[in-house]
């Protein structure tokens, strides 16, 4: 035992002895550079012991990568050298390869320093400042390499970034204007005055005239003074001046204040600045308009919506050997009511079902082709060809097999088509004998399927930026919506004649998108009761990706985008519930049905105005969970889509299959029937 | 006698060696830990990989870092772009990740630079020339995307860390990147181009020569670890070919079964073993010799990728199967010629990567 520890012990010291500790040294340590400026770093190993050993070949790179980090650093692999693009603190990392292909690396922090400020220019949008105005003024800064950055009154953070080490002060010459700690500039007396800005010594001013408010009372009216939550109450404020006439073309600034009716909730809601305002909670609320040191309020109550329906599940045709994907409810030539449901991950499969009777689905007839996964299913609006699409072909070739469901409970397949479409089709539609089948994510095709044995195609869109990716198409009224996830949905005119379009030759006329570039799937909607057309763009969020003990967590929202205004769309509302992610959905009759993933089918009322957040001033009628205790992962409800069919909400789950829904009709209230007892 | 036996059976235990391999199933987004003992492979642990619970995320190209502390995965699809994602073998928990281009794919790592070079197949995109990711595995950077042929796929490094190979498959060139400078330093044509003729104009022979479609279709390549040639190969004209790297030329041709797509060769050097994907078999040479040995038929069908044992004594070959069989690993004895064991993974089995051996 003494030989085994001696042993030991000895060959720690010569492990220790042997094993010294290298590190890399390098003038890159501490170095600031100018923007421009390029640098040859001196780099070289040295051991623990002082020894200096040099490097045979030595890499160097900016360590958030060329592609990441707008090249903020740039490298010279053949000359050794660095050069500095973008100011600010970068890390580079030097690779040092030492004899015998020993790699050493070690990251090093190189300051740029920020380009010097050459000229300031002070703006206002709106030369209309009065006494009791805020002053919303605007920076423009130009640096010493001629860069122009704009910074408005509300992203002062841009301003930050860029100038966080350079010193900045804002004063006004007179005391016709106030500026307090966080520089926001108050106009408080009338007359003309001068705001001087200082950006590192370098001053830019402008001259502010203030104006003596003319306004001497500020009448306030709505359309509406008792409401329900939801609803949009347009206000209008009218200034008047000491006279009694109406002043035309006042900035005028509205606000609310609110308490809510439950003492254990709090009032919420919005005001727009073009007067529309919305509540999310029961409560009284103070809408206040304002100009200046002038203001006037109005109070309005704000009921619940009372839109609570009760809902239940009707039917279920259960899939539980294998993820399900996609479905379509249709009703056949024979004049019932069938739906076609696609797999996920499994064997190709496609089940049709008989769903005529709501209460009892039955599962009618199958179809496999070579594919791991279905993602999506359509139905011809005459009921007779299916189209399905393939991802996981064993012969990669994927593309979009088409179906003769003339009759559901013997369908067969009529050919398969796959130019161009190898890289698999995740979604595909149908629209007047032509299937829109997207290509590999990229893109769509467009396929006349007038003969179904012999597809050909017709047309293709894409957006054509570098790294376009696109989840879903929709057609309607001759548009096809796309949603490409963070360049947004886009409008195409595949025959509607806005543009000019048709299948053959796509024209794109709209784009909406937004910040989180997660837009999966659009629905178009214009709303029965406003006329308004909004795009209904869905996210597909998982916000900590896959979760492989458990459910996996969805996030993600519906964004309403009033696109009247073809050329300035504008998104208005969302329907967002907690910890609950969106995927797919229908709209009919001016009611939602979406399949919010781990939250079940959840309908709910889009009637009317839309603004805000819709979750929050309970427009919800009600929701189904559809987890079950069979299910392909038991009890975990996964909704993948829902279609409102013949007053029924249908449903695919992914692990249960299909299902059925009710929403009841409105009970009528007898809350106060018997009222007159009680007196 | 009985005595003999249970020493016999002791001392076979104490020698077994157990073999780790991982291998990713494209259409179920899983990894699968195979082990192993020279009798029986089993698989020890399947893992869920990628970001999107409900989208098909491909994992495609594995491999482990020369020390076999960390494995690393390609995710073929995004949004549009792959990613990178970098495990620990300790508990095979993610721990970083990048995004590279699209559909990356096979990949591995210099023990030279330590950096690791991975090809972006954009496989299904359209017909123009795609890159080589180099990603630094320590920050998990791409530090360059190095501009290669229409498909590169295969990406071998050669056994002094010093170049890195691959093979463009729809424009039939073989690229050599030096590992340091991190730039194309020799491109070879492979191909049987199409005679054009010449009465075509300039600008439809250069359209031509700009799309150059492979008719042999070479879809990996990898270098001798002892001697200054690479084999490549060629999955639409069913034949693998070795390149002379000295004189930058093709040296021989050898002529396959049906769509030859993954080729490797043992560390010692002696076996040349290449899966035919079009058969569903592997098929092993004795690369001294150039002589076939064997063509042993895989469990199920869609040949795919090979790892060979450090001891060159195994190949461990993944097999994709079709619709919803699971996919497969089949362990072959290069001594024995012969398939001793397989196991089920998920669907579409395809990258595999040797981890370690152990007693």
């Amino acid at each position: 035992m003494k030989k085994i520890i001696l042993t030991l012990v000895f060959s720690c010291f010569i492990i220790t002895l042997y094993s010294q500790n290298k590190t890399i040294i390098s003038d890159l340590d501490g170095l600031t550079l100018n923007i421009g400026e390029t640098f040859t770093p001196n780099t070289y190993v040295s051991n623990s012991d002082g020894l200096k050993s040099n490097c045979s070949n030595i890499i160097y790179y900016n360590k958030k990568g060329v592609f990441s980090s707008a090249n903020s650093i740039s490298v010279d692999v053949e000359n050794g050298s660095i050069k500095a693009n973008e100011p600010g603190t970068h890390e580079v990392v030097a690779i040092c390869i030492g004899e015998g292909g020993k790699r050493h690396s070690r990251t090093f922090e190189v300051f740029v320093n920020y380009p010097k400020i050459k000229k300031v220019t002070l703006k206002l949008d709106d030369n209309s400042v009065y006494v009791g105005n805020y002053i919303p003024l605007i920076y423009e800064i130009t640096d010493e390499l001629d860069v122009i950055r704009t910074i408005d009154y509300w992203s002062s953070d841009i301003g930050i970034k860029y100038f966080s080490k350079v010193s900045f002060s804002l004063k006004a010459l007179n005391d016709k204007i106030n500026i307090d700690n966080s520089n926001n500039i108050l106009a408080v007396k009338d007359g003309v005055s001068t705001i001087e800005a200082d950006f590192d010594g370098i001053k830019g001013n402008i001259n502010v005239n203030v104006l003596k408010n003319p306004t001497s009372k500020i009448e306030l009216v709505s359309n509406n003074e008792n409401s329900k939550t939801g609803d949009v109450i347009q206000f209008e404020a009218i200034a008047y001046n000491k006279k009694g006439k109406v002043i035309e073309n006042l900035p005028i600034e509205f606000s609310f204040t609110g308490k809510s009716f439950d003492k254990s909730n709090t009032a919420s809601g919005l005001i727009l600045q073009d007067g529309r305002f919305v509540g999310d909670v029961a409560g009284k609320y103070i809408v206040t308009a304002r100009v200046g040191n002038i203001s006037t309020s109005k109070v309005v109550n704000i009921f619940k919506r009372n839109v609570k329906r009760e809902m239940n599940t009707v039917g279920t045709g259960l899939v539980n050997d294998k993820h399900t994907s996609d479905f379509w409810v249709f009703e056949g030539v024979d004049g019932n009511d069938y739906a076609v449901t696609g797999t996920w991950g499994a064997d190709g499969t496609s089940y049709f079902w008989d769903v005529t009777e709501p209460s009892n689905i039955k599962k009618i007839d199958s179809v496999q082709v070579d594919a791991r996964t279905v993602n999506d299913v359509k139905v011809s609006s005459d009921g007779k060809i299916c189209v399905i699409s393939r991802e996981g072909a064993s012969n990669r070739k994927n593309g979009i097999i088409i179906i003769d469901v003339s009759n559901p409970y013997d369908v067969n397949i009529i050919s398969e088509y796959t130019k161009n479409l190898t890289g698999g089709v995740h979604n595909v539609f149908i629209y007047e004998n032509h299937v829109y089948a997207l290509s590999n994510g990229e893109r769509y095709y467009i396929i006349n399927i007038e003969d179904p044995k012999n597809p050909y195609e017709v047309g293709m869109f894409e957006i054509e930026k570098e790294g376009q990716s696109i989840h879903d198409v929709w057609i309607e009224n001759g548009i096809a919506y796309s949603s490409n996830w963070k360049d947004g949905v886009y409008l195409v005119d595949v025959g509607n004649g806005i543009v000019g379009g048709s299948p053959s030759n796509p024209v794109a006329f709209g784009n909406y998108s937004y910040d989180s570039g997660a837009h999966h799937a659009t629905y178009p909607f214009k709303s029965k009761s406003t006329g308004k057309f909004y795009t209904v763009l869905g996210d597909e969020i998982f916000p900590n990706g896959v979760n492989s003990k458990g459910p996996s967590e969805t996030a993600g929202f519906i964004h309403f985008v009033d696109f009247t205004d073809l050329n300035d769309p504008k998104e208005v509302a969302r329907y967002e519930i907690p910890s609950h992610g969106s995927h797919n959905y229908w709209i009919e009759d001016d009611i939602l049905y979406v399949a919010m993933y781990t939250g079940g089918v959840r309908v709910v009322d889009i009637s009317g105005d839309l603004l805000g957040d819709l979750y929050k001033q309970g427009r919800e009628i009600g929701y189904i969970l559809s987890g079950s205790p069979d299910g392909y992962i038991p009890n975990d409800t996964m909704v993948w889509g829902a279609q409102l069919y013949k007053g029924h909400v249908f449903y695919s789950d992914f692990n249960t299959g299909i299902g059925a829904a009710k929403v009841a009709p409105v009970k009528p209230d007898t809350s106060k029937t018997n009222q007159h007892i009680l007196d | 006698m009985r005595f003999l036996l249970v020493i016999f059976f002791f001392y076979n235990q104490i020698q077994a060696q157990n073999y780790y391999v991982y291998v990713a199933a494209e259409s179920d987004d899983t990894v699968s830990l195979i082990k192993f003992n020279e009798t029986e492979a089993k698989e020890v642990e399947r893992f869920e990989v990628g970001y999107l619970p409900t989208e098909i995320e491909g994992p495609h190209g594995i491999t482990v870092d020369p020390n076999g502390e960390f494995w690393y995965l390609s995710l073929a699809h995004g949004n549009p772009f792959g990613k990178l994602i970098k495990y620990s073998t300790k508990n095979n928990e993610p721990l970083d990740q990048t995004t590279l281009g699209l559909f990356p794919a096979s990949m591995q790592i210099s023990s030279v630079t330590g950096l690791l070079y991975c090809v972006n197949f954009n496989l299904h995109g359209n017909m123009k020339p795609s890159s080589v990711s180099v990603v630094d595995p320590e920050t998990m950077a791409e530090i360059k995307r190095i501009k290669t042929g229409i498909m590169p796929h295969g990406s071998r490094i050669s056994y002094d860390g010093l170049k890195q190979y691959s093979v463009s498959m729809m424009s039939s060139e073989l690229y050599e990147i030096d590992a340091i400078t991190l730039k194309v330093s020799r491109k070879l044509n492979l191909s049987n181009k199409m005679n054009m003729g010449k009465s075509m104009n300039d600008k439809m022979e250069m359209k031509m020569s700009e799309m150059n479609h492979s008719t042999i279709k070479p879809t990996w390549v990898i270098p001798h670890p002892s001697k200054n040639i690479a084999f490549i190969a060629c999955n639409g004209s069913n034949e693998i070919i070795e390149v002379d790297l000295e004189n930058w030329k093709i040296s021989n041709r050898i002529s396959t079964g049906k769509g030859p797509y993954n080729v490797e060769i043992s560390p010692d050097g002696k076996y040349l073993v290449a899966t035919l994907k079009n058969e569903g078999s592997t098929a092993i040479w004795d690369l001294d010799n150039m002589i076939l040995l064997s063509k042993i038929k895989n469990t199920t069908s869609v040949s795919h990728g090979i790892a060979i044992s450090s001891d060159s004594k195994y190949a461990f070959v993944s097999v994709e199967g079709i619709g919803g069989e699971p996919g497969v690993v089949d362990v072959i004895s290069l001594k024995r010629l012969e398939k001793i064991s397989s196991v089920n993974v998920g669907k579409q089995a395809g990258g595999i990567a040797f981890w370690k051996m152990e007693n």
